[in-house]
């Protein structure tokens, strides 16, 4: 690569000040706030139309440029760290919400448009539709978030944000913009159907299939009134069938569960929490009599949040979770989420803990209901301290050790960072292994998308 | 204060988790942070910054110009405090940015046009950013027969004395009005712009040279129209180890207690529709939110509107920070985006308590021809019949 070509090939095409190659933003897209080891970056790069995108990668690909798409860069496995250098490609100037199209409720936005931005837009102008989003911090983009199977607190109801893209379109690696879905052939962005579905070809692929550019999200209409029902019990053993119960009554918006060993109160118990929504007071205390009702049959008790203010903080979208960063005051943590069945996460519990205790970390697990059971998110974090490399460690050398016991568990880790990825790949059938590579190679001969990640030998 | 001499700072910082919460306004509408919204790679964001710091401390990245500018490259309007969830060092984030401007200093990194405004200051005829010749007030003094022992000190401030006389004046006139037993002093820079810029070596003397000054007069309360003196005096005086028991009071603070007191009443109209800016300095840096609208409710017949970005949420003029004289097109570009906000609201009239926010609005509002009236509470005021119901007010 010749660089300084590159960079002045890449200042035609976006604008000089859209592209840099100083040592300070170099240093900072080197890196995300978990736990991998920061890359060489070349050039952080920032279009702002689908046409500069092309050209991008028309340039990367003659000069045989790694190109490495982000988001918000808040995955928090590394997964906009460039492996191999290249070009950081920070979408976050692509950020117009295009469409809302409030009957076919779905919205039309560019790829980087953050959760914020968009669900702000909707409490402004459309406040009978909510999307779901991630808690995640509001700067997290939606198409970022959606690529990674990420899940909000519609998930429960609808899916994870994968499953709520519509239509998707892409810069592939040879710089051909493409459409999926039914933009493909239609002006509505309505479906992923009924042709050959290639949206699951970008998702959790982590731009090694192109750059996604536009994005279609289903919105969701939205309740006058939410609360929760937080609920206390001591089996984890009972998990199972308590999820099963409550999603069969088909009143949760969401629900979530907690294990944490501090404070002191929650110690001992896992914590059941459920969102219910309504249009009126009655509908609220009728769901919530029927769940206070199977609490007391799965033996575990209703309460009262213990403050007002830890109430406020689970009701708020998103929730601040990324307070998880200062437990150890060191401004990081990263977590394994795994995809599980809901059989396996009684023994991801405990196997969670063990580690967890193993490496003096306390034990904070959570899991979200994803689609009324069909999949749990399980998660496990483990904050570290930025500033000492041993803790840093520490907490890697975790991580890994609860990829392997998820995996063992027949789970999947999910946004898996580098490490999990080759864990993942050693497990998988390889004729999979083999069918990724055939498409990975016929799509990007060149190798130039976020090279290293999803790498079959 | 250095990130070298406060080891507690160090400690402190790469507690930033790069959440990027500090980008936003509360709702999420919009990013408002001036200088993430102008460059939008994520060094300019504060999470950058704090990153960019802790780097530095870290060893694993060195002083440059361009690290530099980035640090300078922010209007230290205090959004990110507002708005970061980390609340056991939010406070603190403006303080680690001017910390590291005065490592940059120290480096021999601090940009070229920030360091006019410490040679201007430390200039023995000058003693003002501005490159004014120092005014002794003596004149000033003597033409409104303010005597040398006062109660109160208006402390007029560089911006007020030497570009935004109007406002000078206006003060002048309405002290006088309401019968407020006060004087003037030989002041030299409140050290607001060497502050924010990390040129702080001489800050300590200037602030004694004040104070000293204030102490001869016997005042017990100081009260200025000027927000980055007000938030100067008040905190960072604090901060560089100033011992002083007179009482800090903005202008517009004095004036709400006399309207509340029922010791003045303004007694004609001001037929306009107003909208007000908060100046950072004033709100999210010391807190006063409703106070000012407090008295611009007062004014019979005004129209009071607000903006869509207000109180906590307010955009910032662009002035602050050193912005105003380090990126001089930028931070019109900023106070533009103000300006048209202002518009928004069908105001005629954008107000504000801040000489240097007044400054950057009128700039960019003539600049554009935006077609508003850009002018300050005290200067609507004084255009106003005040009558006063008790000649011993305060």
């Amino acid at each position: 690569m010749n660089k300084d070509k590159s960079l002045k090939d890449l200042k035609e095409i976006v604008g000089k000040e859209f592209v840099s190659n100083n040592a300070e933003d170099l240093f900072i897209y080197s890196q995300d706030p978990g736990v991998s080891d920061p890359q060489p970056v070349d050039f952080v790069v920032m279009p702002k139309t689908v046409e500069e995108i092309q050209k991008i990668v028309k340039l990367a690909n003659e000069e045989k440029i790694p190109i490495t798409p982000m988001g918000g860069g808040m995955t928090l496995s590394g997964l906009a760290i460039p492996v191999k250098g290249g070009i950081v490609l920070d979408m976050k100037r692509m950020d117009e919400i295009i469409e809302i199209n409030e009957l076919s409720r779905y919205a039309l936005i560019e790829a980087g448009v953050t959760t914020g931005k968009l669900q702000a837009y909707l409490e402004e102008h459309y406040p009978n539709l909510e999307v779901s989003i991630p808690d995640a911090p509001p700067s997290v983009t939606v198409a970022g978030n959606a690529l990674i199977h990420g899940s909000g607190f519609l998930s429960q109801k609808h899916g994870d944000h994968g499953s709520m893209l519509n239509g998707l379109e892409v810069v592939l690696p040879n710089g051909e913009a493409c459409k999926l879905g039914s933009c493909a052939l239609s002006n509505y962005w309505f479906t992923r159907g009924p042709i050959p579905d290639f949206i699951g070809l970008f998702t959790s692929s982590f731009g090694t299939m192109g750059i996604a550019t536009k994005l279609s999200i289903k919105l969701y209409p939205k309740p006058n009134i939410r609360d929760i029902i937080l609920g206390r019990f001591e089996d984890p053993k009972m998990i199972p069938n308590l999820l099963l119960k409550i999603t069969h009554s088909e009143i949760a918006e969401d629900i979530l569960l907690s294990m944490q060993d501090k404070p002191e109160w929650m110690k001992g118990f896992f914590f059941i929490m459920v969102y219910i929504t309504g249009d009126s007071k009655e509908e609220l205390d009728s769901k919530t009599k029927i769940l206070k009702n199977i609490y007391r049959k799965a033996k575990g008790i209703d309460m009262e949040f213990p403050s007002k203010k830890m109430k406020d903080f689970f009701l708020e979208k998103p929730i601040f979770y990324s307070t998880t960063a200062d437990f150890r005051k060191g401004g990081g943590f990263e977590y394994v989420g795994a995809m599980m069945s809901l059989e396996k996460i009684p023994e991801a519990i405990v196997s969670g803990s063990k580690i967890s205790n193993k490496y003096g970390i306390i034990t904070t697990i959570g899991c979200r209901v994803i689609g009324k059971c069909h999949n749990i998110l399980f998660f496990i974090s483990y904050p570290f301290n930025r500033a000492d490399p041993d803790d840093v460690q520490n907490a890697r050398n975790a991580l890994e050790e609860t990829n392997v016991a998820m995996l063992e568990l027949g789970g999947i880790p999910w946004k898996a960072e580098l490490s999990a990825q080759k864990l993942i790949l050693k497990k998988i059938d390889p004729n999979y292994k083999m069918l990724l590579k055939t498409i990975r190679s016929a799509l990007d001969p060149n190798g130039i998308m976020n090279p290293g990640n999803w790498e079959v030998s | 204060m250095t990130l070298e001499t406060e080891q507690d700072w160090k400690s402190i910082v790469h507690r930033c988790f790069r959440c990027g919460y500090c980008k936003f306004t509360h709702s999420y509408s919009d990013f408002n942070c001036p200088s993430y919204k102008k460059y939008r790679f994520e060094t300019y964001s504060t999470g950058g910054r704090m990153w960019l710091i802790f780097g530095l401390i870290n060893g694993d990245i060195q002083w440059s110009q361009n690290l530099s500018n980035v640090l300078y490259a922010c209007t230290t309007c205090g959004n990110c405090v507002e708005n970061c969830r980390f609340e056991k060092f939010n406070s603190f984030i403006v303080d680690f940015i001017e910390a590291a401007r005065a490592e940059a200093v120290k480096a021999g990194f601090c940009p070229e046009k920030q360091k006019l405004l410490l040679e201007r200051t430390m200039n023995s005829e000058m003693f003002n950013p501005y490159g004014e010749q120092n005014s002794d007030n003596a004149d000033l003094k003597k033409e409104y027969d303010l005597p040398d022992n006062a109660e109160w000190v208006y402390f007029i401030g560089c911006t007020s004395n030497y570009r935004q006389k109007k406002l000078r004046d206006a003060t002048l006139r309405l002290l006088k009005k309401a019968k407020i037993d006060f004087t003037l002093i030989d002041e030299h820079c409140c050290c607001s712009p060497i502050i924010r810029t990390g040129q702080i070596t001489p800050v300590k003397d200037f602030i004694d040279y004040n104070i000293t000054q204030i102490k001869k007069t016997g005042a017990s309360k100081v009260i200025t129209s000027c927000a980055g003196c007000y938030r100067t005096i008040k905190k960072d005086w604090l901060k560089f180890g100033a011992e002083y028991e007179f009482e800090v009071l903005h202008t517009l603070e004095l004036v709400k207690q006399l309207l509340d007191d029922g010791k003045i009443k303004i007694k004609s109209e001001y037929n306009k529709t107003v909208t007000y800016h908060d100046p950072c300095h004033i709100g999210r840096h010391v807190g006063l939110y409703e106070e000012p609208r407090e008295v611009y409710k007062q004014i019979p017949g005004i129209n009071f509107v607000e903006m869509k970005r207000n109180r906590e949420n307010a955009w910032c003029c662009g002035a602050g920070g050193g912005v105003k004289i380090g990126y001089p097109d930028w931070a019109v570009e900023i106070s533009k985006e103000r300006v048209e906000e202002a518009k928004e609201t069908g105001a005629t009239v954008l107000s504000s308590t801040c000489p240097f926010c007044r400054t950057n609005l009128s700039d960019a509002n003539e600049k554009h021809e935006l077609g508003l009236e850009v002018i300050d509470l005290i200067e609507i005021l004084d255009q106003l019949e005040i009558e006063i119901n008790d000649s011993n007010l305060i």
